[in-house]
């Protein structure tokens, strides 16, 4: 365990450089492209609080970003290990691999942390009133949620970001499809991932530093539990396979 | 009726596969049956080798001893505990097959990574990391990014990694694999010196020659089946041995006049046939005698390459 503890600094070391240099560099790449010329256009009408017309665009911007870099995080978060081998030399030393993983899903999700904290610290450059500590609040709730799935899926599968951005993406289409037409169709939806609420909690929580504690719980104990499955099968079921 | 004495005289068994079944299902529900039925045990201070053509199973025995593959059918248990729970506790010198370490990582970190995770102290990481590079003389290449070495240095790192601890268990599959011929000599010894009367080796292999000077037994499998456990030691091998090449510095005609069936295979050279060692030994000391000067006498097929030779031909 001690040993492993130690590990976490390389872990997040590996993070920072396949991982969280690229979602810092897409972020600002996004904010920049999508913000600056708005800026310029506006010029002394621009004010960045939250009467400006596009603060609402903020909010789905930095929520969009947060969802990338969660699928960016996880991809191939076991997988990888599982389809290059890198787990042989790893798991013959006196670890175990359930801790392994559950110690690189939360350095990960640490790492995604820091990486949102200083994109907000740029967007504060345009938008003062945007709060740090809110956004790093979303980051987290829906890291837990999205990566729990991203996490169970790359251990179940070795297409994991593409399985995660089906799974995201089906699920938002189902819903808006299928979650209004009342019958066993909108219970069934109701089993998928939540990610009709992405915006409202966006909105809200990024937006005014409130979220409904459903809403929140509804997040978060989906993506646990998705992570407590991925656990399990590391546990009880084959590396090699 | 045993004595106390026996049992202590026995080693102790350390690994033992019980009845371990391997069988993989593809997605159309086919079913390959990669061991059946595999039962052996290794006993503390030997030094095993699996030998099997290609496909025969080796790998997949292996992967189920370190607990990446869950068996079908049967266990696999170290030390009294199953093979995983041994591993997650006490860790195994392990050189996979196919030596898989991330391409970005610079040999010398991915050894203080290793050696990190082995749970050797800080103090003692650098240390034991630059033992182990001089051993197996990655000196010059510990600054290297490990998708920039060669497949023998790649191999050597494997092999590096493996004895980052004084383990007590060390499996090395393939070990040789991409080596030259100075290395793979210098493995040999390398291993030579790791034999201990508290350490157990498994060395899986295609090179009967290299399991022959390593192992004291060797598990001949094929088709996920032990066909037959075989002792190294030549006091077994009277049975086996037939055919010796004999070569002569000193009296050439004198063989052909002691051994008229002798076959002349080159220059000073004789392929004889005798019945027993005992008979090779009385023979050449008859020519000894004679005042023949052997320069060297090599049995055709190895103890190991023959019973392989039979256990395969049998099984296929």
């Amino acid at each position: 365990m001690i040993s492993l503890a130690k590990y976490s600094l390389w872990q997040f070391r590996d993070f920072v450089l396949e991982r969280g240099i690229a979602i810092v560099l897409i972020g600002s790449l996004w904010g920049y492209v999508m913000f600056e010329p708005l800026r310029r256009a506006m010029g002394p009408q621009w004010t960045g609080d939250q009467t400006s017309p596009v603060w609402g665009i903020a909010l789905q911007v930095a929520s969009a970003v947060v969802s990338l870099s969660v699928l960016i995080a996880v991809n191939g978060i076991i997988s990888t290990d599982r389809k290059t081998g890198y787990y042989r030399f790893l798991f013959s030393k006196p670890i175990n691999p359930v801790v392994y993983y559950a110690q690189l899903f939360v350095v990960y999700m640490v790492g995604v942390l820091v990486a949102m904290l200083i994109l907000s610290g740029l967007l504060r450059t345009m938008f003062p009133a945007f709060s740090i500590r809110n956004f790093l609040l979303y980051t987290a709730i829906i890291y837990v949620a999205m990566g729990g799935i991203g996490f169970f899926l790359s251990v179940a599968t070795r297409f994991d970001w593409l399985t995660l951005a089906a799974v995201w993406l089906g699920s938002r289409i189902l819903r808006d499809f299928s979650g209004a037409k009342g019958g066993w169709r909108s219970k069934a939806v109701e089993l998928l991932p939540p990610v009709h609420k992405l915006d409202e909690m966006a909105n809200s929580l990024i937006g005014r530093g409130t979220a409904h504690t459903s809403d929140v719980v509804w997040f978060l104990g989906y993506g646990l539990l998705f992570f407590a499955f991925g656990l399990l099968i590391i546990r009880y079921g084959s590396l090699a396979d | 009726m045993p004595c106390a004495g026996d049992h202590s005289a026995a080693p102790a068994i350390v690994i033992e596969f019980k009845n371990v079944g391997k069988t993989y299902k593809s997605l159309l529900g086919n079913s390959v049956k990669a061991v059946e039925e595999f039962s052996l045990v290794v006993a503390q201070g030997e030094i095993l080798g699996i030998a099997g053509p290609n496909g025969a199973g080796k790998t997949t025995l292996i992967a189920m001893m370190l607990g990446y593959l869950r068996p079908t059918t049967g266990t696999v248990e170290i030390d009294g505990v199953p093979a995983r729970h041994y591993v997650e506790r006490n860790g195994i010198g392990y050189l996979s097959e196919l030596v898989a370490i991330p391409p970005k990582w610079r040999a010398y970190t991915a050894l203080v990574r290793y050696a990190t995770l082995a749970g050797i102290p800080d103090d003692e990481i650098h240390q034991r990391v630059g033992y182990v590079i001089e051993l197996l003389g990655l000196s010059e290449h510990r600054d290297k990014k490990v998708k920039a070495l060669s497949k023998g240095n790649l191999q050597r790192l494997g092999l590096a990694q493996a004895l980052l601890r004084d383990e007590k268990i060390l499996v090395l599959d393939e070990p040789t694999h991409g080596l030259d011929p100075v290395w793979t000599q210098r493995f040999r010894d390398i291993v030579d010196g790791l034999r201990r009367p508290d350490r157990t080796i498994l060395i899986a292999s295609h090179n009967l020659d290299e399991l022959q000077r390593l192992a004291d037994r060797v598990a001949i499998i094929d088709r996920g089946r032990l066909q037959r456990l075989v002792s190294t030691g030549y006091e077994h091998a009277a049975p086996a041995m037939t055919r010796f090449r004999i070569a002569v510095a000193r009296g050439h005609d004198l063989v052909r006049a002691t051994f008229p069936q002798a076959e002349e295979a080159g220059r000073d050279e004789f392929d004889v046939t005798v019945h027993s060692i005992q008979e090779l030994n009385s023979t050449l000391a008859t020519l000894i005698g004679q005042g023949v000067l052997v320069a060297s006498v090599v049995p055709e097929h190895s103890v190991l390459e023959q019973q392989f030779r039979e256990a395969v031909g049998e099984s296929s």
